[in-house]
């Protein structure tokens, strides 16, 4: 009995700390997607891939968005003709680069503020890395859901082609071994409707119900997944025998394999997800909660299905492989060399 | 449902209870929370009042985010958990957890840097956190010994330390009660310990000894006198 009220104790307050936070960054990323316009930022965007790269992890700072938030918005940037490394590198970043998010992550780790630059830091290494691994693919088309790809722009690279083709046959409509269906680009001309984002036109006070109804459904879908979460934390917490969760979370590659198979479970929003690795912090590795806190806002089970709107399986497992390997080695050489 | 979560926010406030579910720094920011949800939930009641006048039907937005749950599922199981709440009192933590979070281990590190680090204070002002921390900055038993002391705390019997020692003890909190770990002091009584239960909140006068406890010289106080006191409204120290 004393167990179970330990238990709701803890999920009370996780859930009380954590609620605040959950709808600041609900209340930061419908407030932007209610009165942001991405084409003037996208026309500021340096050509070369490593610079967009960092211009794209580095905007999370003004679009604070967790990360159900930051695929409408990157699916819009790349609508739009954003560079690719720019588009995966904000995918990536912006849910934890972003001051909701380094504020929570302040107020849970205040006694260890390595833990909340590291975070920050780590982050955007690892979407800025893979940014730039995205940028080798010049066109981003094949890899994009059919929908997405032909509200895509022609390519930069392909503009300066010599014209000696016919207009009507632009180059990049085949692609070697995509033999299943030919691209038409020609799509761009009736995708408007994914283009433009149709609320930036419309009277404030529509836009300003706009912003409730949406706050109130983000609160509606995120807060169910934060209770999942927040259970999850509490029971093991209190119900699995402490001995075994320290064994796990000891050993430098263990801990970080097991926060991070955690992190992709429990898919935890990443302005709440430090108040539930905080109930770890104890009895697991800095580079463990590091993984944790780095990995699961860019990848985890709720995103996929997200991601899932914008990419094709494909691009959905490199990004999933490059983030996850990147992580599990930055936050090994942690463990290793620095705590 | 925003209701509920508002009403359940202010409610652990009102109730004082919130000062067992958080750092005291952060109350705030619940409280806010609270009356934002309160706000919302009123701003979408009146919505649905005025186009119910109206006889138009309440039609959910119609681009939805994809997600784990189904959105109907997530609702219901706030809805659910903040009538929950409501009904459920939250509980200070006690004995049992402080034995499995490790104040068995005796002087449990503390993870807060003192802040402030204060020679001049007069020994029996310092609370057990003080005591504690001192310990960590400067670990030497002797340098201690004949100070006297005074904390409040509560009682634990400790499985490793003799029928005539129990460990006067308080929960640190940083954030939330999910991070709450215990400090503890060894304190030596005439008689057995049986005598004090434990949980029991206590204020122990004394002086400072050193003794060797299960293999390990440490600092425990000599109680020249216990006197029960009522569980703080804030159970948790800083």
């Amino acid at each position: 009995m004393d167990r179970l009220n330990n238990a709701l104790t803890l999920f009370f307050s996780l859930l009380v700390e954590a609620m605040p936070f959950l709808l600041l960054g609900v209340l930061f990323s419908s407030v932007l997607l209610l009165f942001v316009d991405e084409r003037r930022l996208i026309a500021a965007v340096p050509k070369h891939p490593l610079l967009a790269a960092m211009i794209g992890g580095g905007i999370g700072f003004l679009f604070p968005v967790c990360e159900c938030g930051n695929v409408p918005v990157a699916r819009r940037l790349i609508v739009q003709g954003a560079p690719a490394s720019m588009a995966v590198g904000f995918l990536l970043a912006a849910p934890t680069v972003n001051p909701v998010v380094f504020w929570a992550t302040w107020i849970a780790f205040r006694d260890q503020p390595e833990i909340v630059f590291l975070r920050v830091g780590l982050s955007l290494v690892v979407a800025v890395i893979v940014g730039w691994v995205f940028s080798a693919q010049a066109d981003l088309r094949p890899l994009m859901q059919p929908g997405v790809a032909r509200a895509m722009p022609a390519v930069r690279g392909a503009a300066t082609k010599p014209s000696g083709e016919s207009s009507l046959l632009q180059s990049g409509t085949y692609w070697l071994g995509q033999a299943d269906q030919p691209i038409r680009p020609d799509g761009s001309l009736s995708s408007s409707a994914i283009a433009i984002n149709p609320v930036l036109t419309k009277p404030l006070s529509d836009k300003l119900w706009l912003l409730v109804n949406n706050i109130v459904q983000e609160m509606r879908e995120l807060g169910g997944v934060l209770i999942l979460g927040t259970a999850i934390a509490a029971i093991v917490q209190v119900f699995v025998p402490r001995e075994w969760v320290i064994g796990l979370g000891q050993g430098p590659v263990t801990s970080i394999l097991a926060m991070m198979l955690l992190a992709w479970i429990v898919s935890i929003c990443s302005t709440v997800d430090s108040f539930f690795a905080l109930s770890f912090a104890s009895t697991f590795t800095s580079g463990a909660l590091l993984a944790f806190l780095v990995f699961g806002p860019m990848i985890d089970l709720k995103n996929i299905a997200l991601l899932l709107s914008m990419f094709r399986g494909r691009a959905i497992a490199y990004l999933f492989i490059l983030a996850g390997q990147l992580t599990f080695l930055f936050c090994l050489l942690i463990n290793l060399y620095i705590s | 449902m925003l209701l509920a979560w508002g009403g359940l926010m202010l409610r652990f406030w009102l109730t004082g209870r919130i000062n067992i579910l958080l750092h005291p720094d952060y109350v705030w920011l619940a409280i806010t929370a609270g009356f934002a949800l309160l706000g919302l939930g009123v701003a979408k009641l009146w919505e649905a009042l005025r186009l119910a006048r109206r006889g138009i039907a309440i039609t959910q937005p119609s681009e939805s985010h994809a997600n784990l749950l189904p959105p109907g599922w997530s609702s219901a199981l706030l809805l659910a958990i903040a009538l929950f709440g409501l009904q459920f009192t939250p509980r200070a933590f006690a004995s049992q957890v402080a034995i499995e979070r490790g104040v068995a281990d005796t002087l449990t590190l503390t993870r807060s840097q003192p802040q402030s680090f204060r020679t001049n204070t007069r020994p029996e002002d310092r609370s057990l956190i003080d005591w504690v921390r001192l310990l960590n900055v400067y670990p030497e038993p002797d340098a201690y010994t004949g100070q006297k002391a005074s904390v409040e705390g509560f009682v634990i019997h400790s499985p490793n330390l003799p029928s005539n020692y129990f460990t006067i003890t308080r929960f640190v909190i940083t954030c939330c009660a999910a991070d709450v770990y215990p400090v503890g002091l060894p304190v030596r009584i005439k008689g057995d310990r049986t005598a004090y239960e434990q949980d029991q909140w206590l204020r122990v006068d004394g002086d400072m000894a050193t003794e060797t406890l299960d293999g390990q010289r440490q600092l425990v106080i000599q109680a020249t006198s216990l006197t029960p006191i009522e569980e703080p409204q804030n159970p948790y120290d800083y």
